[in-house]
């Protein structure tokens, strides 16, 4: 049987005024069915680019998928016609995105939103889609869903949007599901209910989920696996206990130091020093090198590739991981 | 600790909601409603909380930003609230400001050297002008940029280096306390480490107070030596880091600790997470009682009518809570 979602060597770049933007170069990672998969990464990391080049929503001109192939069951979906496209979007692959005030129409109720997938992808009428949509929105735990129907985006919290955003992904019964940053905008306590939320929905419909955040916390308290992104490449990848207990790579080692922890009280956290590199100007060879403590003359001239690292098929694209990092 | 410079007591920010042409006055906003704390010499006092719950609004009446409805603001032995704007602008010149964002914050149209030589225009006869270009350089090094890049704009520097622009301008009249109102939340993680080890670093050097303001609560938690959590307007817990962090007293404090999703394995024993239910209510119309009740478990009949004060349970930890947890003894 096929793997459920593919991403194979992705690259995508947009062609600006000022010269070509490489957002992502070489991804590659796959999902299956009741797994979840963090891609974790700061701004600029590409990791959300990679996301909407999977739902197909990269505008184009100035975004171009240059390489690489997204598979979903077996079907490639980079070459598909936009009508094929269009129903694997929402009914195979749905997506839940950050910022649910904007993903959402304000003039239009949340319960009509919801229904909207019934009726246009399920041919459902206005009666049994509204049905649908209130079953929905009891699932995601809105209370009072039936008078909560008729209210507007804007009349309901941020928690309560995500819920919304959340619905209406799950409506179609999608087989993967894509949630960029979902709790980012959220408060601790609420981004907590998103969070259970979406374990619930995951263990309920068994999909196979797609995180993407630059949230260590939420990474290591939700996700199976993790794929770590600087510069629109994959540094690392590996389980939650291999990548937060031995980071095998620079850059991963770099993050988990330099974040403050509740029940540690070092006295002086460990920046990564320099800045994230300019996606119109990627350093040559291996991105991160200006950055690295560990930097050899050889990472500037090549480009490592991720190579495993043991037999649990974790890998890591630093030459000299080894050195660094041990066996 | 030595003598406070910054005591606030009782300080209510109440904002108006206005209606129909006339702006009829229908209720208020009670984005602060009551709020009590102080700040030590070379102390650091975190204030947090989740977005509504005033902890902006409050470092922006003690700045002078927004007119205080009621209370006091003390800044080293001055009464700041209804004090003429001259002694407010006097009181500022030891009082600073470092603000979220650092793409918001800059004037893009000015230079660096502009941006931070602005306050010696604002209050003359700190650095004499002839020095200014010298000193700008020296503010530079000082948080850690080239000072080569006087003449650079704004968009020339990443968020990172923005914020040092940001805190360099708010060292320019030397101040005595610095109300960083959530410096690194616009950064990422492997930047905004390497801000707060500079803000660290010069407090250890020019003896500055912060009042530090953030919803990351471990951030709070390394660089403060108090904290105080707001919830709704109001301080509900304020202590030692140690005190609030390890044993939370008030149902609020535990919540919110246990919801921080923990960045370790799955090895890392984590406690049990208490899921608050529903959202914050509105400041518009805030419970009556403890402002909590509605989504404590703990909640009993006195707590829906009256409201708990802010007390002491052990010596520099206060609670607001009918029924706060036990203490538990601290390891030092």
């Amino acid at each position: 049987m096929d793997p459920l979602l593919v991403v194979d060597d992705l690259h995508v770049e947009f062609r600006t005024d000022d010269g070509v933007v490489r957002a992502v170069n070489g991804l590659s990672y796959m999902v299956d069915r009741r797994e979840t998969v963090a891609i974790l990464g700061e701004s600029g990391s590409g990791k959300s680019v990679s996301a909407q080049a999977i739902m197909g929503l990269i505008a184009s001109p100035p975004g171009f998928i240059t390489k690489g192939s997204v598979r979903f069951e077996g079907r490639e979906l980079l070459t598909m016609a936009e009508d094929e496209r269009r129903k694997v979007r929402g009914a195979d692959i749905a997506m839940v995105f950050q910022d649910a005030l904007s993903a959402l129409n304000p003039v239009f109720s949340v319960g009509w939103q919801i229904s909207e997938m019934f009726r246009k992808h399920r041919g459902a009428s206005k009666k049994e889609a509204k049905k649908s949509a209130v079953e929905l929105m009891e699932l995601v735990e809105i209370p009072d869903a039936t008078n909560r129907y008729r209210s507007f985006p804007h009349e309901f919290s941020g928690g309560m949007r995500q819920r919304v955003m959340i619905a209406m992904a799950l409506a179609l019964d999608p087989d993967v599901l894509i949630a960029d940053e979902p709790t980012t905008a959220l408060d601790v306590t609420v981004q907590a209910q998103v969070m259970q939320l979406l374990e619930n929905v995951q263990a309920e419909f068994g999909m196979g989920l797609v995180l993407i955040t630059h949230d260590l916390g939420v990474v290591a308290e939700q996700a199976d696996r993790v794929v770590v992104m600087y510069a629109g490449r994959a540094m690392e990848k590996g389980t939650i206990d291999e990548i937060f207990d031995q980071p095998h790579h620079p850059y991963t080692e770099g993050l988990m130091n330099s974040i403050p922890r509740l029940d540690d009280l070092n006295e002086r956290l460990n920046p990564i020093r320099g800045n994230p590199p300019d996606l119109l100007r990627i350093p040559s060879g291996c991105a991160f090198r200006p950055r690295c403590p560990y930097q050899q003359p050889d990472c500037a001239e090549v480009e490592p590739t991720l190579e495993f690292v043991g037999d649990s098929g974790r890998s890591t694209a630093c030459h000299h991981w080894r050195d660094a990092f041990g066996e | 600790m030595s003598e406070p410079i910054l005591e606030v007591a009782n300080l209510v920010k109440h904002f108006p909601v206005t209606k129909g042409v006339l702006r009829r006055t229908v209720g208020q906003v009670q984005a602060v409603d009551g709020v009590s704390f102080d700040v030590a010499r070379g102390e650091t006092v975190g204030l947090v909380g989740e977005s509504g719950c005033g902890k902006s609004t409050t470092a922006r009446t003690v700045l002078g930003l927004e007119k205080a409805t009621s209370g006091s603001v003390r800044f080293l032995g001055r009464e700041l609230v209804g004090a003429d704007m001259s002694d407010v602008r006097a009181a500022r010149r030891d009082m600073q400001v470092v603000f979220q964002d650092p793409y918001a914050s800059l004037n893009p149209r000015m230079t660096v050297n502009n941006i931070i030589a602005e306050a010696w225009h604002i209050h003359p006869g700190v650095v004499d002008e002839s020095k200014h270009r010298t000193k700008v350089q020296e503010l530079l090094e000082v948080v850690g940029l080239n000072p080569n890049y006087v003449n650079r704009y704004p968009h020339q520097f990443s968020g990172g280096q923005r914020q040092r622009i940001g805190i360099a301008r708010a060292l320019a009249l030397e101040p005595t306390l610095i109300i960083a109102d959530e410096p690194v939340s616009a950064l990422d993680v492997s930047v905004q480490a390497q801000v707060v080890n500079l803000l660290e670093d010069l407090q250890n050097e020019l003896g500055l107070s912060y009042l530090f303001i953030a919803h990351d609560l471990s951030v709070v938690r390394h660089i403060s030596d108090r904290v105080a959590v707001m919830y709704l307007g109001k301080i509900v817990e304020f202590g030692a880091g140690a005190d609030v962090y390890e044993s939370p007293a008030h149902p609020y404090t535990k919540a919110l600790l246990s919801a921080v999703p923990v960045p370790a394995s799955r090895k890392h024993v984590r406690g049990e997470r208490i899921m608050l239910k529903g959202d914050v209510p509105s400041p518009s119309n805030p419970p009556g009682g403890c402002r909590f009740h509605t989504r404590c478990w703990k909640v009993a009949d006195i707590c829906r009518t009256d409201e708990p004060p802010l007390e002491e349970i052990t010596p520099g930890h206060q609670v607001a809570c009918h029924y706060p947890e036990t203490p538990v003894e601290i390891g030092v």
